[in-house]
């Protein structure tokens, strides 16, 4: 644990931004979490809740802009402070980017559950089950500083990115012989596309995790350094 | 004493393993520290660290002080400021200095404050008094705001403005590097911005080291910056390197509220 500000002000005021960011964290796993089983159990409720919730996300965002912008004008933090300021800042974007492709999904999966269901919807459960451990531990790596999680990221996302193109292929082999539900298995290729994109986020998140403990800019380098 | 080497001649000043004592009480502990030319080299650091104290060895000012003693050596462009044939009124002809509260002599005009190093040199040349007078004070930035009040005391001009008739009069010396201990302490945050403005030009002819209590102010102005506590220099690095991302933690301690 750092050592206290001498300002008591100051860490009052980091403490604040931080847990305003995990609030907002937590939101965006459940929305995730709402959406994805919304598919697998034919819940359209849920993705309701998902699409309501994004609202709260979207103005935690803000909150996180506005108390960001207020700890640099009054503290002008430098060094580590600064840092970490600055990725809780980039942090809650790529959150609030999550929270679209929650409410996309949740969007997707309502169309689906209009009309009956698709088996292959299933194929996309050990992809989420990776986006999901993938958000969670980039999360992890933020909250605890752990550089060998953050680091791990970026080669799981390759890794995602290949469950996606995988997933995609086998839909639209499958695509011809289910001419009638060409919508749904559009549908599901986008999903397994926003799962893919909440990997990129959470990789974003890693980045900026390394960022703010090390000081280290790994963006578009490949593989991570730690 | 030593000959200087390729890099003490590059430098302005290399201060190698300088300490100071006050009487029996060591306040400087093997600092070692080089200053590049043509830039600004901030020192920062609580109160009572040494830093004014090493400031005030740059230009052997430390001697005004009966106790103080000093070992190690401090060469300015190569040249042993401490050898035994240096004369230091020389040393401070070299090396000029601005204080925290700006000091104008009180029964002097602002023209003649301005020249009154020259003059104290043996200097009678009126045309190019006057021509050093208005050079110095436009490179102060100040020639504009007293060119028509040329003859009126030094001291009835405002705090900001009084502190650049320092600087005008410390430069007017045409000195190799220029010392500012806390220039901007007394001063509110305009004619704060007008001495750093300041400081950017002048540093295309001259050297500048400054204390400064204020970090936004060190972040703001210097390319380099040097970390003192408790007598010793803990870290010199890049200005940006140190607000960035430090290497020492009683840096990253200090500069963050969190003393070490």
């Amino acid at each position: 644990m750092p050592q206290s500000h001498t300002l008591h002000s100051f860490d009052q005021a980091l403490t604040n931004l931080r847990n305003t960011v995990l609030m907002m964290a937590s939101l965006t796993e459940r929305s995730l979490d709402n959406a994805m089983t919304g598919l697998f159990e034919r819940d359209s409720d849920r993705c309701n809740v998902v699409i309501a919730d994004d609202e709260e996300i979207d103005t935690l965002e803000k909150t996180v802009d506005k108390d960001g912008y207020d700890v640099l004008i009054r503290f002008q933090p430098v060094a580590s402070d600064f840092r970490q300021v600055i990725a809780t800042m980039k942090l809650s974007n790529n959150l609030e980017r999550v929270g679209d492709a929650a409410v996309n999904i949740a969007r997707r999966v309502k169309k689906l559950n209009a009309h009956p269901a698709l088996p292959e919807a299933k194929s996309l459960e050990p992809m989420y089950a990776e986006a999901k451990a993938m958000l969670k531990d980039s999360l992890r790596a933020f909250t605890d500083g752990d550089m060998e999680i953050a680091g791990a990221l970026k080669p799981r996302d390759k890794q995602l990115d290949r469950m996606n193109k995988d997933i995609a292929n086998q839909l639209t082999e499958a695509m011809p012989k289910q001419t009638e539900q060409l919508r749904g298995y559009l549908n599901l290729i986008l999903i397994a596309r926003s799962l893919e994109r909440v990997g990129d986020h959470a990789t974003n998140i890693a980045e900026d995790a390394i960022f703010a403990k090390s000081a280290e800019d790994t963006r578009h380098s490949n593989p991570i350094k730690v | 004493m030593s000959s200087p080497s390729t890099t003490a001649e590059q430098l302005a000043f290399d201060a190698k393993d300088v300490c100071v004592w006050y009487g029996e009480k060591q306040v400087l502990f093997n600092i070692n520290l080089g200053v590049r030319p043509k830039s600004i080299t901030a020192i920062i650091g609580p109160s009572g660290c040494g830093k004014s104290t090493f400031l005030r060895c740059l230009n052997r000012m430390h001697e005004l002080v009966p106790s103080a003693r000093l070992e190690g050596h401090i060469t300015l462009f190569g040249d042993d400021l401490y050898a035994p044939t240096v004369d230091p009124a020389f040393v401070r002809r070299r090396v000029g200095m601005v204080f925290q509260k700006s000091n104008p002599f009180p029964t002097m005009s602002i023209q003649d404050n301005v020249v009154a190093g020259l003059r104290l040199n043996g200097i009678r040349d009126k045309a190019f008094l006057n021509e050093q007078m208005e050079k110095s004070l436009r490179l102060a930035a100040l020639w504009d705001e007293v060119k028509d009040d040329l003859h009126k005391p030094g001291v009835s001009l405002s705090g900001g403005q009084q502190q650049r008739l320092c600087i005008a009069r410390a430069v007017a010396m045409q000195p190799e590097v220029l010392l500012m201990d806390e220039p901007c302490s007394a001063l509110d945050p305009m004619a704060t911005q007008k001495i750093e403005e300041l400081m950017q030009e002048i540093k295309r002819n001259f050297t500048i080291v400054i204390v400064t209590h204020n970090m936004q102010q060190a972040a703001r102005c210097s390319e380099q910056t040097a970390f003192l506590f408790m007598g010793k220099l803990i870290e010199m690095d890049s200005t940006e390197k140190i607000f960035g991302n430090p290497s020492q933690q009683q840096t990253e301690d200090y500069i963050t509220g969190r003393f070490g």
